[in-house]
């Protein structure tokens, strides 16, 4: 009898944790792993895996050597295990976060963007924005997420936590 | 107490990573002696040419070492093309700095890519590595 309450209760809380998972959230997942942030993040913003499908990262660490135009060349046992963690957490496998879906959602199948700033759904959310505040020093490009997306690191892209340099809040 | 442990924990850090920049700097020693017989030993003078001269990079922008890491060493840098911060490149400031073999290499075969569009030799890089010794 025992067995079969506890059995219930598991079937009952995997049923509950199961309804709760397929809520959309905001954003992204955030980047854990604690490897792929020091060989990437020493360079740039710890993009979240869930910014590109997977066709996109294998593309991606397929050619380090010439990284935009960059040396970030890796042992390959190191770039294995980094790819690994970007195509277990893909944009495509984490459709419940909103910025995933959508961004999924704008690439064609016959496409592979290697930078989440070539995005339809990217370049649609950042038109309009003055080209002076893009290029200015404290953001230097649109890769710089966090110059203006205080929460970015959370994987947090939403309005109401924009913050241009130079500019302030930003309203649509 | 405490002083006391801290201090041996922290000579016995800057004593574990002398061992590994200057078995690294052995080896290419070694190297360059393969090639130049009459070499006499690396050089921080040289290296700072290495580390502050402007060359045209991978980017075909004309940067240098200095670009990202700045002139001082013992303070943060900033990445010239992502506005990333670089931790200070001072092993007497940035205990971290010099201390893995495996990310010496990475930085220094990547970075010679980036400012000089080539690898560099094994003189340069024993040259530039102990010009960031001297900092």
């Amino acid at each position: 009898m025992k067995k079969l309450i506890l059995i219930s209760l598991l079937v009952a809380g995997s049923l509950y944790a199961g309804i709760f998972d397929s809520r959309e959230k905001r954003g992204v997942a955030p980047a854990t792993d604690e490897f792929y942030i020091k060989e990437c993040a020493s360079c740039h913003f710890a993009y979240q895996p869930g910014l590109l499908p997977e066709r996109s990262w294998v593309k991606l660490m397929g050619n380090l050597k010439d990284h935009f135009e960059t040396d970030a060349s890796l042992e390959r046992e190191d770039n294995k295990k980094i790819l690994k963690y970007l195509v277990d957490n893909s944009a495509e496998k984490f459709t419940n976060y909103k910025r995933s879906k959508k961004i999924n959602k704008s690439i064609r199948s016959d496409e592979a963007p290697i930078a989440v700033t070539d995005t339809r759904y990217f370049i649609k959310e950042h038109r309009g924005i003055r080209k002076d505040l893009i290029t200015q020093k404290e953001v230097k490009s649109l890769a710089n997420c966090k110059a203006c997306h205080t929460t970015a690191e959370k994987g947090l892209y939403g309005e109401r936590d924009i913050n241009i340099p130079n500019y302030g809040r930003w309203d649509d | 107490m405490k002083v006391f442990i801290f201090t041996i924990f922290l000579s016995l850090s800057v004593f574990a990573q002398s061992g590994v920049v200057n078995s690294y700097l052995k080896t290419l020693n070694l190297e360059v002696l393969k090639e130049e017989p009459a070499f006499s030993g690396f050089d921080a003078k040289r290296g700072e040419v290495i580390f502050t001269s402007k060359h045209i990079g991978k980017k075909a922008k004309e940067i240098s070492c200095v670009s990202c890491h700045g002139n001082d060493l013992s303070k943060k840098g900033e990445n010239f093309f992502t506005g990333k911060v670089i931790e200070p490149l001072s092993p007497t400031t940035n205990i971290e700095r010099l201390s893995n073999l495996k990310d010496m290499k990475k930085w220094l075969r990547r970075n010679f890519m980036d400012v000089y569009n080539r690898e560099g030799t094994a003189k340069e890089k024993g040259d530039v590595v102990t010009y960031i010794m001297s900092k």
